[in-house]
């Protein structure tokens, strides 16, 4: 229960044993390895020692992931699968033991390289196709124009006689530079040859003696030579050819295309090998960590006291030669945090890690809040309804959902399922109906005032047991007076104001407030030095009255999340009524139904999550909290498309 | 003036502001939400779902001035029932009923939306830390379901 006791591990081991011991470290994922530092007593041995490293092998290895990431990326971008939203949540692992990975491991290696070779011709081969379609498509364009001169292109060259030019003109400007060049004594022949986008295409045939006066005329226009000088035959036949060379190259593309979708089959070969290469990278990372000499290497971490039996015995079996020492933390030495809790709380360790890790000497809250989350979730949704949905849809993930997070997610969400329809039915209905009756205990949103209440009360009791941690927590670690004036003080102030509402103990409430006040006055200002400041803190201390206030006062979002659910159920509802009568309305109304409840619970399912934890990371957390702790990270295999067993580990 | 003086006409002037200025608000959160997390997504598109989220919490300053416009037209009987005759008073009461939300709506969602922006960055850079980006926007929230709250029990309180 709560946060797991760690011992601090030494190991020391002959270099010619490192790789099967790392190996079995590796798959066992009982240690955290940690930098080594050296003990308080003994640090001056890590001077002795080398930092160990690999990186020879290290580089090859990322040379090698290099490549798999650009195969992968390279089949994604020209051959990507189609999956939807949960596919990556429903695939199966493919399962291997070690062994039989190292086996497959050539296999995939072979497959890789294979593949990296096709990808980098095959880029290659497509950039040059897509460089040789853009000048095809280049050239279509600048012929297309000119598609109806009847003359082949290589006789538009100058003769003796007479010069041959190829240009266009604005549309605006043709007309005038057609009278323009009239008015000259030029001798020539003009020809419009095409009328496109603005353009103008004109041949222009001028003798030699008058090209200087017609050169005159074009350049007062804004006009563009077209010359085609490596071009023959008519410009017809010559689009007929690029028709036809473009066709080819789209077939080559397909047929390139074809080559992908067949390297595309090594794909999942390729998504193994990434997993292999990655904890063969860690493994070498590990290495960075160790301490060496010539024959013997050192290595320094953590593991769960639980495993302590579990690692000797497995490194006892890898060698003869290795020597484990471990010892309990020393006193406020920061250990890595590893939550426990029992099976039915296990799963809230989600939300709890969703904020962040405890204090190693702090306290572990997942246990300590299940049971409010899912209670303050029920409210928060209130609709019986929603929380059959929710419960059948967490079951129906937990048949087909492997993954350990997703699973724990679902758990909760079948806890908060159940806890949905328990308040539907006490204070809310099924769908915004009351099928079955009112309310079994009353409707919320009549009588909002009275949910009110119970949610602040709610609030109170989740504050008063945040406070009650911190009392445990003190107690044990035999801080009595700090228990009394911190937590105890505090008790008899709230229930004391709370005490005022009732007019039966008033009185009594009145005296028990004005002696937890005087008693917090003494006793908060103890850590300042002189009296003064001692007084003045201890008064000061009394303003967090306010803090317990709106901490209390934030409960009230219960009430109003449960009336934002109930209400849009009640609008969903009477908007689908308004349209019934005739048929069409009635698919209407079903449409409306169906689409405005399905939204209403997806918004209102996530706004009750996010709520409820919120209550416990600000107001619960608030009571006794202590942050800054670092989760336990043992050093193990992380594998993200196929699973690894372990082999020859000794068991639990 | 301006129908001022009658109660109904007060309190469905209430009605539409509150899903008018909560509803503008969400619209500009989501939106703004929404350029940042495409941005993020066109880089990575695994990060759909924890950016999804974050888009949608500033949907629901829109889904409750939505819901305590409904409440006014169900009180004053536009819904499910015959027009209620409101005093001028009654009709003022409803219209302030519906301010909470309307006001606390608009301007929460707006900030809502501008932290879930950085929240978005935040997952962009450290996916595993969605759920603190989550929880940055919904200490927004909690003014916006107080508005929403004060504006209900308001609601609640008017005899008709």
């Amino acid at each position: 229960m709560g946060i797991a006791r760690m011992k601090k591990v030494y190991l020391l081991a002959h270099q010619a044993d490192k790789e099967r011991v790392l190996s079995a470290l590796q798959q066992a994922g009982l240690l955290e390895i940690n930098e080594i530092t050296g003990t308080e007593e003994a640090a001056d041995w890590v001077t002795l020692l080398a930092r160990d490293q690999e990186q020879q092998a290290l580089q090859e290895l990322e040379g090698r992931l290099a490549e798999v990431k650009f195969n992968l990326d390279f089949l994604n971008r020209y051959h990507p699968v189609r999956k939807g939203l949960l596919d990556d949540f429903l695939a199966e692992k493919k399962s291997f033991t070690a062994g039989e990975m190292e086996q497959l491991a050539t296999g995939w290696a072979d497959a890789s390289s294979k593949v990296f070779a096709a990808a980098k011709a095959i880029e290659e081969k497509l950039l040059q196709m897509r460089n040789e379609e853009t000048r095809l498509q280049n050239l279509k364009q600048q012929l297309l124009p000119w598609r109806r001169l009847p003359v082949p292109l290589e006789e538009l060259h100058s003769t003796p006689a007479v010069k041959i030019e190829l240009f266009t003109l604005p549309v605006n400007a043709a007309d005038k530079f057609r009278a323009e060049l009239a008015e000259t004594d030029a001798a020539y022949a003009l020809e419009q040859v095409e009328n496109l986008r603005g353009e103008i295409y004109f041949v222009l045939v001028a003798h030699h003696s008058d090209v200087e006066t017609v050169r005159d005329v074009l350049k007062r226009f804004d006009y563009v030579r077209h010359t085609f000088p490596e071009l023959t035959g008519l410009v017809d036949e010559l689009l007929a050819g690029l028709e036809e060379d473009l066709q080819k190259l789209a077939a080559r593309q397909e047929e390139v295309r074809q080559n992908i979708a067949e390297l595309a089959q090594y794909r999942e070969q390729l998504l193994y090998y990434l997993d292999y290469l990655t904890v063969l990278r860690e493994k070498k990372q590990a290495v960075e960590n160790l301490g060496r000499t010539v024959s013997t290497f050192a290595l320094e971490g953590w593991v769960r006291e639980a495993d302590e039996e579990r690692l000797q015995q497995l490194l006892s079996a890898v060698s003869d030669s290795v020597v484990l020492v471990t010892r309990e933390p020393e006193p406020g030495e920061a250990f890595p945090v590893q939550l426990e809790n029992k099976p039915l709380f296990a799963p809230f360790e989600f939300v709890t890690k969703l904020y962040g890790a405890p204090s190693p000497y702090g306290i572990d809250p997942t246990a300590a809040f299940a049971p409010f989350f899912i209670i303050f979730y029920g409210i928060a949704l209130t609709d019986a309804a929603y929380g059959l949905v929710l419960v059948l849809l967490s079951v129906l993930g937990l048949m087909k959902i492997k993954g350990e997070n997703m699973r724990r997610l679902l758990k909760i969400l079948f806890g908060c399922g159940i806890s949905t329809i328990v308040f539907g039915w006490l204070i809310g209905g099924w769908l915004g109906y009351q099928v079955l009756g009112a309310p079994l205990y009353f409707d919320a949103i009549n009588d909002p005032m009275r949910l009110l209440i119970y949610s602040l009360a709610l609030g109170i009791i989740h504050i008063f047991w945040g406070m009650m941690l911190k009392l445990i927590h003190l107690v044990r670690q035999r801080q009595y007076f700090a228990a009394f004036a911190d937590v105890i003080l505090w008790y008899g102030l709230i229930i004391g104001l709370l005490l005022l509402i009732v007019p039966a103990v008033a009185r009594f409430g009145k005296y028990l407030a004005i002696a937890s006040a005087v008693g917090l006055i003494l006793t908060q200002g103890r850590a300042q030095s002189s009296i003064i400041k001692k007084f003045f803190s201890g008064v000061l201390s009394l303003y967090n009255i306010t803090s317990y206030l709106s901490d209390i006062l934030s409960y009230s979002r219960l009430l109003a999340l449960g009336l934002a659910t109930g209400v849009v159920s009640l609008t969903v509802n009477t908007m689908a009524g308004l349209l019934k009568g005739n048929p069409i309305g009635y698919v209407a109304m079903i449409v409306i139904l169906a689409g405005g409840h399905v939204f209403n619970l997806a918004i209102n399912a996530l706004g009750a999550f996010i709520h409820s934890s919120r209550l416990q990371y600000i107001e619960f957390y608030n009571q006794f909290y202590e942050g800054g702790g670092k989760y336990f990270n043992p050093f193990r295999m992380q594998t993200r498309h196929l699973d690894i067993r372990p082999e020859g580990l000794p068991d639990k | 003036m301006f129908g001022l003086e009658s109660g109904i006409v007060l309190a469905v002037i209430g009605a539409a502001l509150a899903v008018l200025l909560a509803g503008i608000g969400s619209a500009i959160g989501v939106g703004t939400v929404g350029q940042a997390a495409a941005g993020v997504v066109s880089e990575d598109p695994d990060k759909f779902g924890s950016t999804l989220i974050l888009q949608a919490l500033p949907g629901t300053q829109g889904i409750y001035g939505l819901l305590v416009g409904f409440l006014i037209l169900l009180r004053i009987g536009f819904i499910g029932g015959s027009p209620v005759a409101l005093t001028v008073e009654q009709g003022w009461s409803f219209f302030f009923a519906a301010l909470p939300i309307a006001i606390g709506g608009l301007i929460s969602a707006i900030y809502q939306g501008k932290t879930a922006v950085s929240g978005v960055y935040l997952v962009a850079k450290r996916a595993e830390e969605s759920g603190k980006a989550i929880i940055f926007a919904v200490m927004v929230e909690t003014y916006a379901v107080l508005a929403l709250l004060m504006s209900i029990m308001m609601l609640f309180g008017v005899r008709v």
